[in-house]
């Protein structure tokens, strides 16, 4: 990942939603995307130029924005008509981004046009967070990473945020290997982070 | 056999859809609409697979033919979202709401201004309530308040416009549940619920609290009283009924109203004989005793 005096930047055009420009770099800001956030709370995931990414509940596009000027294809998924729109603006000039207009808890829409991917990135405000992310396991490699960014606030208002985390880690630790979870404060109230591998058979 | 974007493959056998020269993302997506893949014996794209297949001079190649593909299908989508009669029913009643806001917000101030000015009238400040008033305030002061209330006042005949255009519309898009409740009240449910079909798929007790939302969650967390009513309050039969009957209008009204509103999603046109019967029954929901 590029840094620049510790501040987490990405190469290219920048004037996708109004960020900072540093040293002609793109400023991530952690206020506005968990990846930042999760970077500058010391979990690294490196992503490289070689690598083929699937982003779950993209929305307007910043992170994917992003995630673009690292890797080399972002498949990036996106449910509601609004935020589809800006997507796809930001993918007319990002040519490595491929907008899919379809539901996340439901791959079998958009499982034709997807390849295997390296990793996985999932931020959806739904309520079955962990269901989706399993379902949509079957798309990464073996060896793999997968990034959950969880919204405890969508999964249930009325459990604390720790407990709704534990509940998830849970369930899907028999299908991936967690590697580490941290909490996204004071970037992004009651939202995690979790970092897991496929095994390799 | 899996079936991909481009075409089927079998093992080591590729079937490609089109040739080099004969690639159409319109026919593609038509295809991929009607696949609905059981994840259970699904297994994704891998590179060799789109390599071997060699429906593709390259990889730029593929990746620049399947976002041609994917971008179509998105641009569809949204124009489908938007053609749609309940969208823009949406927006205009959104609007309204709106407009209502800043009329009141922009009287207020109006009003605190005029008075400031009109000390001797401070006492009578109901004569300068609601459109009557926003006339007086407008001939009696000159300058830049006497301008500003004139486009209160056209503002707020704007909004009676647009209330005319919205019951029209409301008409067309959900007429079970406008002959029921009016144009108005239906669209401010079309509003809070996102879309026809998403209030077609509520409960009859999710619509009659439809818009009580702080009432219901402070009922379900501390168990204060339920609320018997939300926007369906605004129709005349709720509010106009005695007290003790109205938790029942409201329940009753509810009822039909998602029985309306799933004619109008499905079948989008008037069930005079549903109409009949539901008005009869809410009606004498509304008899007390």
């Amino acid at each position: 990942m590029i840094e620049i005096d510790g501040v987490l930047v990405s190469k290219g055009k920048a004037g996708v939603y109004g960020e900072r420009v540093l040293k002609g770099h793109r400023v991530w800001d952690p206020f506005r995307s968990k990846y930042a956030a999760m970077h500058a709370k010391g979990q690294v995931v490196e992503l490289s130029s070689g690598m083929v990414v699937l982003y779950l509940g993209a929305a307007n596009g910043t992170t994917v924005s992003h995630f673009a000027d690292y890797v080399e294809y972002v498949y990036a998924v996106e449910f509601a008509p609004l935020p589809m729109q800006d997507l796809l603006m930001v993918s007319d000039i990002r040519k490595n981004i491929v907008p899919i207009m379809a539901d996340a808890s439901r791959p079998g829409f958009y499982a034709p046009m997807v390849e295997e991917v390296d990793l996985i990135y999932q931020d959806v405000a739904q309520h079955d967070q962990a269901g989706i992310f399993i379902k949509n396991m079957v798309f990464l490699k073996p060896g793999g990473t997968g990034i959950l960014m969880l919204k405890t606030r969508s999964v249930d208002v009325t459990k604390t945020p720790d407990d709704v985390l534990v509940d998830v880690v849970e369930k899907i630790s028999p299908h991936v290997d967690i590697c580490s979870h941290c909490w996204l404060d004071p970037y992004h109230r009651d939202h995690a982070a979790i970092i897991c591998r496929k095994s390799q058979d | 056999m899996q079936s991909y974007w481009f075409g089927d493959y079998d093992d080591d056998s590729c079937r490609c859809l089109f040739g080099r020269d004969d690639f159409d993302p319109e026919a593609i997506s038509g295809r991929l609409l009607s696949l609905d893949n059981d994840m259970a014996e699904f297994s994704p794209l891998k590179r060799h697979i789109i390599e071997n297949c060699g429906c593709f001079s390259s990889r730029r190649d593929y990746l620049k033919k399947l976002r041609e593909v994917s971008v179509y299908m998105a641009v569809q989508k949204i124009t489908e979202y938007f053609s749609r009669g309940d969208t823009v029913l949406l927006r205009m009643v959104r609007m309204l709401d709106e407009i209502d806001t800043v009329i009141n917000m922009l009287s207020g101030r109006a009003l605190e201004w005029y008075l400031a000015e009109h000390p001797d009238q401070a006492s009578r400040s109901r004569v300068l309530a609601g459109r009557k008033g926003l006339q007086k305030m407008a001939r009696g002061s000159s300058g830049s308040l006497g301008r500003l209330c004139h486009e209160i006042q056209k503002l707020a005949d704007e909004r009676n416009l647009l209330m005319k255009e919205i019951n029209r519309r409301a008409d067309e898009v959900m007429p079970n549940c406008s002959a029921l409740v009016g144009g108005l009240v239906a669209a401010r449910l079309l509003s809070r619920a996102g879309s026809l079909e998403a209030i077609s798929r509520m409960s009859a007790g999710t619509i009659q609290v439809l818009g009580a939302g702080n009432a219901l969650f402070s009922h379900l967390r501390s168990g204060t009283p339920s609320p018997k009513h939300g926007i369906i309050f605004q129709h005349r039969r709720v509010h106009n009924a005695p007290r003790e009957v109205r938790g029942r209008v409201a329940r009753v009204l509810a009822t039909k109203l998602a029985i309306a509103s799933r004619i109008d999603f499905y079948r989008g046109e008037v069930d005079e004989a549903f109409l009949a019967s539901a008005q009869e029954k809410i009606d004498r929901a509304g008899v007390s005793g």
